[in-house]
């Protein structure tokens, strides 16, 4: 796997001749500062109205990392899931677009090393994206004191969910040369592991003979991403959080692989 | 009854052929399928280090296929392919360090300039670091490209692009070269640009080649030996010298396949 970094970089630098890589940085940075002003809004209507009415204890438990940071990141990885396809759609998809999927496969290289590639490429983009949010965040250590700590846990969040996200977008490029269908299909499988697996487990939970506590709706609910992001959030770094996005990128990973190995063989 | 006996007797002309000189491509009883269209039927041939070999038949007789086993970008259904006495499955990464491969697309990434390009394939191909730099300039020079060389690759003509995947394919000094139709949809000046480019990198006679091709004059203006493939089997396997030497031209023996080849393929149809 001594090819990896061969590939991202190759692809990194691609992205940026392409203008999607602009129009995706552009996007999110207009959003991250909407976001971040309508949360200080917020949390400023929020402190004076407390105020008006004389409610020192609540205004006493009110702190940026609570009320400002945490609403702020937690409104950023859903934007995630929205931009991300954008980039990630033409990873693998373009490769065999333009033919080049065949000088890859017949380069004394491994097929993980264009896997890795791949993905090392999308988490360097993910890298300044997660940056850029953070420039928010990072301006209220200017004007006030947030908890560090519970604030780089929170872009840790950010961070790992996309790294996530990368990797299925790489896994969704790679089973079609079309790049619309990959962002289509990314889309959807954003979609449903970001949003639509806690409902799903309660449309099918009720009404059916099966609890909403039963072992399959807990499994269901682990693999939706909003379970693994709240508590990170709060500043609280759990090993079972770190390993569900590591397992899902693992999986995922492991499937573009797959995909990319047996299209040899048809 | 008739393909198995020609699959005999083609396998023991492989196992008769050794000449002295290593044996770059050595191919045994290769077939390949798609579900139930059998592309390449017991292809059996063997190719010595610094020849040129002309791969010849008509569109659809299994020349792209052939190649794509060769280079190890597809699998074969049978057979074996070994690549400077590396076999291309289990010793896969060996096999294509010594192969260098044209594709019948180039393989170009259109947003990329031909340096940039060229440098990234030595990196793929490991070329070491310290000659990568004169390795990336030699194979620009070689295929002309040195006053586009900081192009974007999108804005180049078809005859440049495939200047630039030659250059791809000669940047680590290949052993053996993979050519398929390099020629096809050039204009003449850049077809005999194309062409004088391989006969100088076989002039140096420890190049092999193999090109595949269905233009005749190509074959006889820079191979050594033909192989002729008709719907998926060796049809013939002869020096250059001794088949226009015969009094029968090249054009007339290509032309006998191809009837037979649609004759055969009719009565086929018919039954």
């Amino acid at each position: 796997m001594r090819h990896v970094g061969t590939i991202a970089s190759r692809e990194l630098r691609s992205l940026f001749l392409s203008p999607v890589a602009y129009v995706v940085l552009t996007l999110w940075s207009v959003i991250a500062g909407t976001f971040f002003i309508v949360s200080l809004l917020t949390f400023h209507e929020r402190q004076l109205r407390l105020q008006q009415f004389q409610m020192l204890d609540q205004i006493e438990s009110m702190n940026l990392n609570d009320h400002l940071i945490e609403p702020f990141i937690g409104s950023m990885w859903v934007i995630v899931l929205f931009l991300l396809p954008a980039i990630t759609m033409g990873l693998v998809a373009s490769e065999k677009a333009n033919g080049t999927d065949e000088l890859l496969l017949t380069s004394p290289i491994s097929v993980w090393d264009i896997v890795l590639g791949k993905f090392l490429a999308g988490v360097e983009f993910v890298t300044i994206l997660t940056a850029i949010a953070g420039f928010f965040p990072a301006l209220l250590f200017y004007y006030g004191d947030p908890e560090l700590g519970k604030t780089l846990a929170g872009m840790l969040c950010l961070w790992l969910v996309s790294v996530t996200y990368v990797a299925v977008g790489v896994f969704a490029s790679s089973v079609t040369r079309n790049q619309l269908i990959a962002f289509i299909f990314t889309f959807v499988l954003l979609l449903i592991l970001g949003m639509m697996l806690p409902f799903i487990v309660d449309i099918s939970t009720s009404g059916s003979g099966i609890g909403s506590d039963s072992a399959v709706a807990e499994v269901i609910r682990w693999m939706a991403t909003g379970s693994h992001v709240d508590r990170m959030l709060q500043g609280l770094i759990d090993t079972s959080d770190i390993a569900y996005y590591a397992v899902a990128s693992a999986i995922f990973l492991l499937l573009a692989k797959t995909v990319i190995e047996s299209a040899r063989w048809r | 009854m008739d393909e198995r006996e020609e699959r005999e007797r083609q396998g023991g002309a492989t196992g008769a052929a050794g000449g002295a000189a290593p044996l770059a491509i050595e191919v045994a009883g290769l077939s390949k399928r798609y579900g139930d269209h059998e592309a390449v039927r017991g292809l059996s041939f063997s190719v010595r280090a610094g020849e040129v070999v002309g791969f010849l038949g008509p569109n659809g007789a299994g020349k792209t296929t052939v190649m794509r086993i060769l280079t190890g970008f597809l699998p074969a259904t049978d057979g074996t392919v070994r690549i400077a006495g590396h076999d291309v499955l289990t010793d896969a990464i060996a096999a294509r360090r010594a192969i260098g491969y044209l594709p019948e697309t180039p393989p170009l990434y259109p947003e990329m300039t031909p340096a940039a390009y060229v440098d990234f394939v030595a990196r793929l191909k490991d070329v070491p670091r310290a000659g990568r730099r004169a390795a990336v300039e030699r194979a620009l020079e070689r295929c002309g490209l040195a006053a586009v060389r900081h192009r974007e690759i999108r804005q180049l003509s078809k005859g440049y692009r495939q200047r630039v995947g030659l250059a791809q394919a000669i940047v680590h000094d290949p052993q053996v070269l993979v050519l398929d139709e390099p020629t096809v949809g050039l204009d003449p000046i850049q077809i005999r640009e194309i062409r004088a480019l391989i006969a100088e990198l076989s002039a140096t006679g420890r190049q092999t080649v193999i090109l595949s091709t269905h233009i005749l004059p190509e074959v006889e203006a820079i191979c050594q030996r033909v192989i002729l493939i008709g719907r998926g089997q060796k049809v013939l396997d002869q020096p250059l010298a001794e088949l226009t030497g015969g009094g029968t031209s090249l054009e007339e023996v290509f032309t006998r396949v191809m009837t037979r080849d649609a004759a055969d393929a009719e009565a086929r149809g018919a039954a």
